[in-house]
């Protein structure tokens, strides 16, 4: 396989807007393609992540959308759908579409509108990840399936309350200094553990808010990325799966299809969890942080509460967490965060994200979760 | 081409009548809830269906407070994963358990949960 680097990275500002996902893509790809230096009429493919476009904008067929509305009418689009993981699916893909040889430069991004429907109508949409049979009969939301993961990994580790309100607290901290983030505000503890019930024991601040935004990568060869300002190198990206009913994955408290596709990318790069310096990983819930830093195998399993605790991933700490702030307050509209995650990576790598800058990061993870756990992608990256 | 042991539409049928089905392998004998083509553990495509008790303990529940459309007249209300003691396990809705004594571990019995005329898998007190 050749190797890939990103060249060009945008994101839009994270929170309510009135425009359609396409059009938040389009800025997003805009941005991506003058950061990358390149003319739209570079772009030989774009892989594009849109989840519940069908219910919120009543629309599908938004790969060709969104590459209409940016300008490019005519490459080959596809979209891209494992929930929340989308955009990062897209990524992996696009990726291997430049190994292969098939394509130098390669569009990857997403989108996501859902700020323009009500609260309930937007929790069953998000509902629709999970079997429609099975668990969407019994109202279960996606609170309700991490709450489910918390009371499991509080049970088996001791896992605190005040555990989980930490990882939100730390997150907010961060996103004071992203300006594209939805909360720039931080939290205290007692206003974490002070919010209203969302599905116990999850409160209204352990969950990420729901979001409009879009976000976008851009995807070169090594022949195109060399003459590149500054080339991001694409060190493995993986992908992994699990069971989608609830009631067949056997220990609520792992997230084993994390643990599979870290395995795969760490392999694939040839690195370990003790060389990554910087993460961006996928926080819809405050527990979904503390099992996925330990199933990436940042910390012991049990221990991912203590850690943000005592403030080990936090900027500053052992083992940076989100230092965009995270699904939690950068906001997660669910089709573009796999892009944007790779965008924050991206941003840190090139040692050009200011106060929030990771110091001396060389080697970045994403993580992206696709709704029950079942769909997870890893991705590493390096600079020269 | 091969007939399922039991098809989704026939275990929810069981399953309003009372009565939980499981499928097991014809080779290796793993228990799975179907629908399942091939046997996870060993690969084979044969399968036998095997009425399950319905006696389980909770392995982990929340109680859904924000629902979604066509739930939010029940909120709040608790979801559990559900160990049988045959072992596989289901997700089912929780009936006649008072909130404040849910606990992970506590003995349940299947029931059939009926909303909005479809039937879904439920457990009550055991």
């Amino acid at each position: 396989m050749r190797r890939v680097a990103v060249i060009g990275v945008g994101v839009t500002k994270f929170g309510r807007h009135e425009r359609s996902s396409a059009e938040l893509f389009a800025e997003a790809a805009g941005d991506a393609l003058v950061d990358a230096g390149l003319p739209p009429s570079a772009v030989q493919a774009l892989y594009y992540g849109n989840v519940v476009g069908s219910e919120t904008e009543k629309q599908l067929h938004t790969g060709p959308q969104a590459a209409s509305v940016l300008g490019i009418p005519t490459v080959p689009t596809t979209r891209f759908e494992t929930a929340c993981a989308s955009s990062h699916a897209a990524f992996r893909h696009a990726v291997m579409e430049i190994g292969a040889g098939v394509s130098d430069v390669v569009l990857v991004g997403g989108a996501e509108r859902v700020l323009n429907v009500t609260t309930e109508e937007s929790t069953e949409y998000f509902a629709y990840a999970s079997d429609a049979r099975w668990e969407q009969t019994l109202g279960l939301t996606f609170p309700g399936v991490f709450a489910l993961v918390a009371r499991a990994h509080m049970a088996k580790y001791g896992t605190t309350e005040a555990q989980m309100a930490a990882v939100a607290v730390k997150n907010h901290k961060h996103g004071i200094h992203n300006p594209k983030a939805q909360f720039q505000k931080a939290i205290t503890l007692e206003q974490v553990l002070k919010s209203p019930m969302v599905a116990d024991p999850l409160k209204l601040y352990d969950c990420c808010p729901f979001t409009d935004g879009g976000a976008a990568v851009v995807l070169a060869s090594e022949e195109v990325a060399r003459k590149a300002r500054r080339p991001i190198w694409v060190l493995a990206s993986a992908a992994a799966s699990d069971w989608m009913l609830i009631g067949d994955k056997r220990d609520l408290s792992r997230v084993p299809a994390t643990e599979r596709a870290a395995a795969s990318a760490y392999q694939q790069a040839g690195l370990g969890p003790q060389d990554v310096d910087v993460v961006e990983l996928h926080d819809c819930f405050t527990i979904a942080e503390i099992v996925a830093t330990e199933g990436l195998g940042l910390f012991e399993p049990g221990t991912g509460g203590i850690a943000a605790e005592k403030g080990w991933t936090s900027v500053g700490g052992k083992m940076p967490v989100n230092p965009s702030g995270g699904l939690k307050a950068k906001g997660h509209p669910i089709g573009a965060t796999g892009a944007a995650q790779i965008a924050e990576i991206v941003t840190q790598l090139r040692d050009d994200a200011g106060p929030r800058q990771v110091d001396g990061a060389r080697v970045g993870l994403t993580h992206t979760l696709g709704g029950n756990t079942a769909t997870v992608l890893v991705s590493l990256f390096g600079r020269d | 081409m091969t007939e399922p042991a039991i098809s989704q539409r026939v275990f929810f049928e069981k399953a309003g009548a009372g009565e939980l089905t499981a499928i097991r392998c014809q080779r290796c004998h793993a228990l799975s809830i179907p629908p399942r083509e091939f046997c996870p553990s060993c690969g084979e495509r044969a399968w036998q269906p095997v009425p399950l008790s319905g006696e389980g303990t909770i392995a982990s529940y929340t109680v859904i407070r924000v629902a979604p459309r066509g739930h939010a007249n029940d909120a709040p209300y608790a979801i559990a994963a559900v160990q049988l003691k045959e072992g596989v396990s289901l997700l089912g809705r929780l009936m006649d358990i008072p909130l404040d004594r849910l606990a992970i571990g506590l003995p349940v019995r299947f029931r059939p949960f009926t909303r909005g005329g479809q039937m879904a898998v439920g457990f009550g007190p055991a």
